[in-house]
C-alpha cells in the first residue's frame, strides 16, 4: 500500500484530505506543521508528501527544501490557499504546486499520476 | 498910414491866433507883411532840429518847391549871420562878397538891391529868420523896423506854438502807443501774437517803413528773425546785432547807419538791443523812417529813446511769455505725465487680475489703444516662437471709431478690444535681414521708424510706427508695435516713453502667464499621479486585506465543500438530505469561484509581455465563450482588421475581453447580437489598436453609468463587480485606455484602444519593446 504525508495545520483538511485519500486505497500520515512532517519523513519510507506552505513553527517551503536535501526522489506536492504563488514553485522545486479547492478532483488526479505504479 | 498900421497890425494878430493850420498861418503872415511894407520879396526860413541850419519854409512868392530847397547854414549869407548874431542884418548888392554869399536867393529875384534879415526868436529860443528882399536900394525906418519886430515876435509865438503843439501831439502819441503797446504785451500770453504786435506796433509809431525783432535762441545762441513787419530790407542792407561772445563785451548800445541800395537809394536803420539782467535776449529794429511826402530820412534821437522804451517793454513782455510758457508746458507736461502714468497704473493693475495669456493680450491692446490709455491708433503684440526662430503675430486691435469709445479706460480693460487686427499670418524670421521687428528682438532695443521698410507684412502699411521690444531676464520674447496711422497724428515721445515703461511689465506678467501655465501642466500632471498612486494605494491595501480574508475563508470553504461532497457519496439517491447537501457545494463552488476573482483582480500577478496578434486574442477568448453566447441565442459578428502585433500580456488580455464578452452576454439576457471590430488608430502621438465590444442589451442606465468602472460595483445580482475594473486596470498597465459608449435602448460600445509599441513613445512599456531606432518620435505634442 502506497504511503502519503499530508501536511496541514488545519485540522479539517488533514481529516478531508486522509479520509479521501484512504478511500482511495493508500496509507495516510498526517504532520500539522514543517517539522513533524519531517519527522515522520525521516521515519517512514513514503511514497508522496502533500504539504501547505503555510503552517506554524515550520511552513511548507522549508520542509519541502529539507525533504528535497535528503530525499531527492521523494515526490512532493504543495498544496495551499494562495493561488498567485502557482509561478513559483518551480523555483522552490516541488514536484507539482495544488490550489486547494473542495473539489477534490485535482487532489485525486495528482496523487494518481505520482503513484500509479 | 497909423490907421493902416493898426489895420494892419490887426489883421496880423487875427492871422496868427486863428485855427488854420501853423503852414498856412505863417504863409499869410509872412504875404501880409510883404504886401504892407511892399517889399519884392518876404522869405521865412526856419531853424532846423539840428539848429544849424536854416531852410526855407514859406516865401511870399508862392509855395515852396521841395526839390532844391534853399538852405543857409548859420553865419552863412545874411540868414544865417542874422540867426548867428540874432541881430537885423542889412545887405546891398554893391557891398562887396554880398551875392556870393547870399548865391541862393539870386534865383528868387533876380537883381536884388536890398536883403534884409530879421531873426525870429523869443527870449529863450532862435526860431528862425525872416528875409526881405527888394529890387530898390531901400532902408527900413524905425517904424517899420518896430512893426516888422513885431511881425517876427507873432512869427516867433505862432512857431513856437506850432512847435510845442507838434511836441505834445507827439508826446500824446508816443504815450497812447505806449499805452496801446503796454496793453497789448498784458492782453496776450502767446509770444508769437505778442512779438507780432510789438514790432508792428514800433514800426507805426516811429513810422518806419519796417521793423524786425531778432531773439537770440538760448538753446543754440544763434540770432533769428522772430518777427518782422512792413519793408524789411535784405541782410546787405541791414546788419543784425552780433551776439556778443560769452565773458566778451556788452553789445553797443545801439547801431545807428545807412547804406545805399542797387539803385543808389539811402536806406536808414537804427537797432536797439534787448538786454535782460545783462543778457543780450535779442535786438529791435527799424528800417527807413518815411516822411508824408514818401521819402526816407534817418531816425531822430526821439525814435531812438522811444525805440529802447518799446525795447524795455518787448524784453519784459518777453521774459513774462517766456517764463509763462515754460510754466504752462511744464504744467501741460506734467499734466500729461500724470495722466499717461494713471494710465500706466491702471493698465499695470489690470494685467496683475490674470495669469490668462490671452486675457493679458487683451488688456495690454485696451490700454494701447484707448484714448485714456497711451491712445496709439493701432498697436499689435508679436511674440518669438518656442525655437526662437520666427517671431509671430498673435494679437492686434485697433481704435475703435469715436462713437463706440465711450467706454472709460477700466471698463475697457474689463473687455476685448472691439475691432480686433488680423495678425496671425505675420511671421517675421529673427534675422538681422528681416526689418526692425527681427532686430528689436535680436538687439533688444526699441525702433522708431520714419519711413516704411520693404518686408515688413503688408498689413503694417504705416510710414511711421515704434517697435519696442519685450524683454525679461535679457530674453526679449517678443515686440509691441504701436503706429497712429490712421488718424495720421505723428507718434509723440511721451507716449513711447510710457509705451516702454510697459512693455518692461507686460514682458514680466506675460512670462508670468508662461511659466503659470507650465506649472499648472505639471500641476495636474502631479495630480494625476498622485490620484493614481492615491487609487493604487487604496487597491493596494484592498488587496491585501482581500487576500487574506481569501486565505482564511478557503480553508474552511474546502473543509465545507469537500465534507459536503463525502457526505453526498453517502446520502441514498432519493434521500431528501442529497439536495441540501448539493446546495452547499454548489454554493461552496460559487463561493471559491469569487475568491478567485479577488484574487486576480488583487494579487501581484505576474505579467508575461510578448508580441501578440490581437485579432487572435479576442478569437481565442471567444471560443471560451462561445457555448454561452449560443445557450442565451447571441449572434456574433467580427469585423477584424489585421493589425501590427501589440506588445502585450496576452492572458491578462483575455481575460479583458472575457470580462467585456460576459458583460455583454448578461446584458443580452434575451439574446441579440454581440460586434466585435478591430482597427487601426493613429494618433499624435503614435499609432494605436482599437477594438470594440457592442451588445444590442439596451444600454446602461445613466445614474449608474460613472460608476461602472469602480471595484466592487455591479448591478447583477451576482458577481463581484470586479469585471469592468480589472479590465481597466489591466488596460492601463498596458498603456491604453478603455471608454463606453452607451447609447440607451440600443447598447453600449466598449472601445479599448491599445497601443502599438513600434509606433509610439510609450513611456515604460513602450521602451522596452521597440528598438530606439524604430521609435517614431511624436511632433507637435505637448
Amino acid at each position: 500500500m502506497k504511503k502519503i504525508l499530508v501536511a496541514d495545520d488545519e485540522m479539517a483538511i488533514r481529516l478531508l484530505y486522509s479520509e479521501e485519500l484512504k478511500e482511495e486505497g493508500y496509507e495516510v500520515y498526517t504532520a500539522s506543521n514543517g517539522r513533524e512532517a519531517l519527522e515522520i519523513v525521516e521515519k517512514v519510507p513514503l511514497d508522496l508528501v502533500i504539504l501547505d506552505i503555510k503552517m506554524p513553527e515550520m511552513d511548507g517551503i522549508e520542509a519541502l527544501r529539507q525533504i528535497k536535501e535528503r530525499h531527492p526522489h521523494l515526490p512532493v506536492v504543495l498544496s495551499t490557499a494562495y493561488g498567485e504563488y502557482k509561478q513559483d514553485f518551480a523555483t522552490w522545486a516541488s514536484d507539482e504546486y495544488l490550489v486547494k479547492s473542495s473539489d477534490l478532483e485535482d487532489l485525486r488526479a495528482t496523487v494518481k499520476r505520482y503513484l500509479k505504479d | 498910414m497909423a490907421s493902416d498900421r493898426t489895420a494892419f497890425l490887426t489883421q496880423m494878430v487875427e492871422i496868427s491866433t486863428s485855427t488854420i493850420s501853423f503852414g498856412e498861418r505863417l504863409s499869410n503872415l509872412v504875404h501880409l507883411l510883404a504886401r504892407h511894407l511892399k517889399v519884392d520879396l518876404a522869405l521865412y526860413f526856419g531853424l532846423d532840429k539840428s539848429k544849424e541850419v536854416l531852410g526855407l519854409q514859406v516865401s511870399s512868392q508862392g509855395p515852396v518847391p521841395v526839390s532844391g530847397r534853399l538852405e543857409f547854414r548859420l553865419g552863412q549869407g545874411v540868414v544865417g549871420e542874422a540867426a548867428a548874431t540874432r541881430q537885423i542884418r542889412l545887405a546891398y548888392r554893391y557891398q562887396e562878397g554880398v551875392v556870393a554869399a547870399n548865391a541862393g536867393l539870386e534865383r528868387l529875384l533876380p537883381e536884388y538891391e536890398t536883403l534884409a534879415a530879421f531873426p525870429v526868436a523869443d527870449d529863450n529860443f532862435l526860431y528862425g529868420v525872416l528875409l526881405l528882399a527888394d529890387h530898390r536900394e531901400r532902408t527900413f525906418g524905425p517904424a517899420e523896423r518896430q512893426t516888422i519886430h513885431l511881425v517876427t515876435l507873432m512869427l516867433a509865438g505862432t512857431v513856437r506854438q506850432a512847435l510845442l503843439q507838434e511836441d505834445s501831439k507827439k508826446r500824446i502819441a508816443e504815450l497812447s502807443v505806449l499805452f496801446e503797446v503796454g496793453k497789448a504785451l498784458s492782453a496776450t500770453m502767446e509770444l508769437d501774437e505778442l512779438l507780432e504786435r510789438v514790432v508792428s506796433t514800433t514800426a507805426k509809431v516811429i513810422s518806419a517803413r519796417g521793423a524786425g525783432l531778432h531773439i537770440v535762441d538760448r538753446a543754440t545762441g544763434q540770432t533769428k528773425v522772430s518777427s518782422q513787419y512792413g519793408q524789411v530790407p535784405p541782410a546787405q542792407l541791414c546788419p543784425i546785432m552780433p551776439v556778443p561772445a560769452p565773458g566778451g563785451a556788452l553789445e553797443p548800445p545801439f547801431i545807428q547807419g545807412q547804406t545805399q541800395d542797387a539803385e543808389g537809394r539811402t536806406h536808414y536803420y537804427l537797432i536797439v538791443p534787448l538786454t535782460f539782467k545783462g543778457h543780450l535776449e535779442g535786438s529791435l529794429c527799424v528800417f527807413d523812417k518815411i516822411t508824408p511826402e514818401g521819402e526816407f530820412q534817418p531816425f531822430d534821437p526821439e525814435n531812438r529813446q522811444l525805440l529802447f522804451t518799446m525795447a524795455g517793454l518787448i524784453v519784459n513782455a518777453l521774459e513774462n511769455a517766456l517764463t509763462y510758457q515754460q510754466v504752462e508746458s511744464l504744467a501741460e507736461r506734467n499734466e500729461r505725465m500724470v495722466r499717461n502714468l494713471t494710465a500706466l497704473q491702471e493698465i499695470s493693475r489690470a494685467l496683475l487680475t490674470t495669469v490668462n495669456r490671452d486675457r493679458l493680450l487683451e488688456i495690454l491692446l485696451q490700454g494701447l489703444i484707448h484714448p485714456q490709455g497711451l491712445g496709439f491708433d493701432r498697436a499689435v503684440v508679436l511674440m518669438v516662437d518656442e525655437a526662437g526662430q520666427t517671431l509671430h503675430g498673435v494679437k492686434g486691435a485697433q481704435r475703435p471709431p469715436e462713437e463706440a469709445a465711450e467706454l472709460t479706460l477700466s471698463e475697457a480693460l474689463a473687455r476685448p478690444p472691439g475691432r480686433p487686427l488680423p495678425v496671425a499670418d505675420w511671421q517675421i524670421p529673427l534675422r538681422p535681414d528681416c526689418g526692425s521687428l527681427a532686430l528689436a528682438v535680436l538687439q533688444q532695443r526699441a525702433f522708431h521708424i520714419h519711413q516704411r521698410e520693404t518686408g515688413t507684412p503688408a498689413a503694417l502699411d504705416a510710414q511711421e510706427y515704434f517697435i519696442t521690444p519685450l524683454v525679461v531676464k535679457d530674453r526679449a520674447i517678443g515686440v509691441i508695435l504701436v503706429d497712429n496711422q490712421d488718424s495720421g497724428r505723428p507718434l509723440e515721445p511721451e507716449p513711447l516713453h510710457v509705451l516702454q515703461m510697459l512693455a518692461t511689465q507686460a514682458a514680466l506678467v506675460l512670462e508670468n502667464a508662461r511659466l503659470y501655465s507650465a506649472i499648472e501642466a505639471n500641476n495636474r500632471e502631479l495630480m494625476l499621479i498622485r490620484e493614481r498612486m492615491l487609487e493604487s494605494d487604496r487597491l493596494a491595501a484592498l488587496s491585501s486585506l482581500a487576500s487574506g480574508m481569501a486565505h482564511e475563508i478557503r480553508n474552511p470553504l474546502v473543509s465545507i465543500g469537500g465534507f459536503a461532497r463525502r457526505i453526498g457519496k453517502l446520502v441514498e439517491k432519493d434521500s431528501p438530505l442529497r439536495g441540501y447537501v448539493e446546495v452547499i457545494q454548489e454554493e461552496v463552488s460559487r463561493l471559491e469561484k469569487l475568491l478567485k476573482e479577488i484574487l486576480d483582480f488583487t494579487g501581484e500577478n505576474l505579467s508575461y509581455f510578448g508580441d501578440h496578434d490581437l485579432d487572435q486574442i479576442i478569437e481565442d477568448t471567444l471560443v471560451l465563450v462561445q457555448r454561452d453566447l449560443d445557450a442565451h441565442n447571441i449572434k456574433v459578428v467580427k469585423e477584424l482588421a489585421p493589425l501590427p502585433r501589440l506588445h502585450c500580456d496576452d492572458r491578462q488580455l483575455k481575460q479583458v475581453f472575457y470580462n467585456l464578452f460576459t458583460n455583454a452576454r448578461q446584458a443580452m439576457s434575451q439574446g441579440g447580437t454581440l460586434t466585435i471590430r478591430t482597427y487601426p488608430v493613429e494618433r499624435e502621438d503614435g499609432l494605436y489598436a482599437a477594438a470594440e465590444v457592442s451588445d444590442t442589451g439596451g444600454g446602461i442606465p445613466l445614474e449608474v453609468l460613472h460608476n461602472i468602472f469602480n471595484p466592487f460595483f455591479s448591478t447583477k445580482d451576482y458577481g463581484t463587480g470586479l469585471g469592468l475594473s480589472i479590465a481597466q486596470r489591466i488596460v492601463s498597465r498596458h498603456y491604453g485606455q478603455i471608454e463606453v459608449k452607451n447609447e440607451l435602448g440600443k447598447g453600449v460600445t466598449f472601445i479599448v484602444t491599445l497601443p502599438i509599441a513600434k509606433y509610439c513613445l510609450v513611456k515604460d512599456a513602450g521602451r522596452q519593446a521597440a528598438p530606439a531606432g524604430a521609435l517614431h518620435v511624436p511632433t507637435g505634442g505637448r
